[in-house]
């Protein structure tokens, strides 16, 4: 007698499922509508800005993204960016460098690599050296973006009238990254391209999107007219290039954010599971050990001796050898278990 | 936790317990399904109509419907009770789990199955179970608890109470007392009805228990032999739960003591329950199976310290305490004016290793200063 079966190597199986989350992010969220109660986190050194679902001081609040900007030691030098006083020059290499280090990983002679936007390492061309940087929540990402899922909804023109309108919008997307996408030190990453058409060319690209690190890169080319940031909404008659000279990191964060109209996605989760199969025959655990089963040690599901017993099973506990409840599962309902009756109960682990 | 939907297909909520998770995190190989079993905590067998009218289809009706709670993640709370399996299938009677209360249980003249203890009631001149036991975690108090002094006499004199209240369990080792004052719990296995009589079979084979396993709070305690020696735990979970595995002498029927299976009384020729006040007194009036004797060995912390006490328990002030039916300082010498009373109330948890019926037992941890 016992009240526990032993499970062999033939009861367990390993699987592995791929669980995808959608994951809209309204535009805003990011272009500020909680800002006075403190949705957009800033710091004091300047070199990145967080956005929250909700006032980040609440415990409610998720962290959603941050926004950063840089630009490549090549641009900084070309256009001699220190001599012309822009805004946080050498953080904003830094910023580059960090994130290209990272994601792309080093060239032949140990530089790093510069961002490039067509994918294609082994020339000069389309690479990106303004950049903008998108790091998306692990709480969003979880185990990765699903290709061909990612599109962000922009306005990337604005109009220099009066009011101050944003004209064009553009829906970015990894449209082509279900057929094509390439690889590099973080992972897998595919092109961003502004319109399905565009695909034809990945010289079309403006950016591209770190799939496994949850990071999407935007050249600061794609915007044209004016880019601003300041609080009232107003837009600077700056063009983007002079705001990224002018502006600090925060400044330029900020001015993304309000080109924003969201943001969809759909995330991957891998599901290691264990499946334990509970092979429960005729001849077992017809009797339970429930204080209610027997009145005076009487069975009382029974009348005579020759009745059959009778359990109802609720519950399966996965042991280890020392008798170590380790896992449990629940059924939603009871079973009834006799001799005339045999169960195979599938209990799924996931890690 | 809340129900599950039941509404419709049968689905199964799986989930790590804390101790899973423990084991996980630790790396070594310790998470290791190894075996599975089957429980049905939620089932209330009284529901289980024998009489309904639309005949045994039906008998299962209200058994059926009852909702099921998700599962709970600490170890401890799930699967407390669980099914076995028997080949056969004409089992009427089966055995349980039965504290033994009797006092003056000869197994050498020393050691006594313990009393539930009310100390108030022998002060008033009468005697009142208790529904707990009382372990005394050093040597002054079991001194205080287990004799009645003077206000000139020390803690190492007095009159000892009378045995039928000798229901302190000595929760330490001293040196020169492991001979004397050996108070144990007893716990008996058997049918308890009188619809079917014991004999010299004793339980059919494979309803026996031949192990037992202990769960108790590791901070506060754990199993020791009637004497003296302490019990090795086989894991102590993420909640500080000890477990033991229990079997064999001094354990499980121990040596020098009447098997109750062979509780026979010559004289009369009985194995029944009256006849046998002088040889083993017995619980069942069924046939029986095997005991368990075991005393509490309290923790280094509970013997030396207050801290747990302070902690997980309360404390009153110890002269004139009615709970434990001490004197007024000045009328007892062990007592002084600050002499402080500890308690943790606690419970042992016993499990038939076979059959998996339970026991739990609520036990009291004092401490007198």
């Amino acid at each position: 007698m016992s009240t526990f079966k032993p499970i062999t190597n033939d009861d367990v199986v390993s699987t592995r499922t791929l669980l995808h989350e959608a994951i809209p992010i309204t535009g805003t969220i990011a272009s500020g509508t909680y800002a006075s109660d403190g949705n957009i986190k800033t710091f004091s050194h300047g070199m990145f800005e967080s956005v929250y679902d909700y006032p980040y001081l609440s415990s409610s609040a998720n962290h959603i993204f941050d926004v950063t900007y840089g630009w490549s030691s090549t641009y900084s030098a070309s256009c001699a960016t220190a001599a012309r006083g822009a805004a946080q020059a050498k953080k904003k290499v830094n910023i580059y460098n960090q994130m290209a280090q990272v994601l792309m990983g080093y060239n032949e002679s140990g530089s790093i690599r510069n961002f490039d936007s067509d994918g294609t390492l082994d020339d000069a061309a389309n690479e990106m050296h303004q950049c903008i940087f998108v790091n998306f929540s692990r709480l969003l990402v979880k185990d990765e973006i699903k290709k061909n899922s990612f599109r962000m909804k922009l306005y990337t023109n604005w109009s220099d009238g009066h009011q101050k309108v944003p004209s064009a919008t553009y829906t970015l997307g990894d449209y082509n990254s279900a057929n094509e996408f390439r690889t590099s030190p973080s992972g897998d990453y595919g092109l961003v391209y502004k319109q399905t058409s565009d695909t034809s060319s990945a010289g079309n690209s403006v950016g591209l999107i770190f799939y496994q690190a949850g990071i999407m890169v935007l050249t600061s080319s794609m915007f044209a007219g004016d880019f601003g940031w300041d609080a009232t909404h107003a837009i600077t008659t700056s063009s983007i290039s002079l705001a990224s000279i002018s502006g600090t990191i925060e400044n330029l964060a900020d001015g993304f954010r309000r080109t924003l109209v969201d943001i969809d996605f759909n995330n991957t989760i891998e599901l290691n599971s264990s499946i334990y199969f509970c092979r429960v025959n005729h001849n077992e655990f017809n009797y339970s050990a429930n204080p209610t089963y027997v009145s005076d040690s009487k069975l009382v599901v029974k009348n005579n001796y020759n009745d059959l017993p009778i359990t109802y099973l609720t519950t399966v506990g996965l042991y280890g050898a020392d008798n170590e409840l380790l896992a449990v599962a629940k059924l939603s309902e009871p079973i009834r278990k006799d001799p005339n009756t045999e169960l195979t109960l599938r209990v799924r682990l996931d890690y | 936790m809340a129900f599950l939907d039941n509404s419709g297909d049968i689905i199964l909520d799986a989930v790590l317990t804390d101790t899973g998770r423990y084991r996980l995190a630790q790396g070594n190989g310790a998470f290791n399904i190894a075996k599975f079993a089957l429980g049905d905590d939620e089932i209330n067998y009284g529901l289980y109509n024998k009489t309904h009218a639309s005949g045994s289809a039906y008998y299962g009706l209200e058994v059926l419907q009852t909702p099921i709670m998700e599962a709970f993640t600490n170890n401890t709370a799930n699967l407390n009770s669980r099914l076995m399996s028997l080949t056969r299938t004409n089992i009427l009677y089966m055995p349980i789990l039965k504290l033994n209360k009797h006092a003056g249980i000869d197994d050498g003249g020393q050691n006594h199955s313990s009393m539930m203890f009310e100390r108030t009631a022998e002060i008033a001149g009468g005697y009142q179970d208790e529904p707990r036991f009382y372990i005394a975690v050093d040597s002054r108090t079991d001194h205080i608890l287990r004799s009645t002094r003077t206000a000139t006499q020390t803690i190492s004199q007095g009159t000892p109470l009378a045995t039928t209240t000798r229901g302190v369990i000595q929760g330490f080792t001293k040196s020169g007392q492991q001979g004397q004052n050996k108070d144990f719990i007893r716990v008996d296995q058997g049918l308890d009805t009188t619809e079917v009589s014991p004999g010299p079979e004793g339980l059919e084979s494979d309803l026996l228990e031949t192990a037992f396993i202990i769960e108790t709070d590791y901070r506060l305690g754990g199993p020791k032999s009637v004497d003296g020696n302490i019990a090795v735990y086989n894991f102590i979970d993420d909640d500080n739960i000890a477990s033991y595995y229990l079997s064999g002498n001094p354990y499980v029927n121990p040596a020098g003591l009447i098997a109750p299976k062979d509780a026979y009384d010559s004289e009369q020729q009985s194995y029944t329950l009256e006849e046998l006040d002088n040889v083993n007194k017995q619980v069942f009036y069924g046939p029986r199976g095997n005991t368990l004797h075991f005393r509490i060995q309290a923790s280094q912390e509970l013997r030396t310290s207050t801290y747990l006490f302070e902690q997980l328990g309360f404390s009153e002030a110890a002269t004139s305490n009615s709970r434990l039916g001490l004197k007024a300082y000045g009328n007892d010498g062990a007592l002084t004016s600050t002499s402080t009373c500890y308690f943790i109330d606690t419970t042992i948890r016993i499990t038939g290793a076979n059959t998996g019926f339970r026991l739990d037992l609520p036990v009291r941890y004092v401490k007198i200063t």
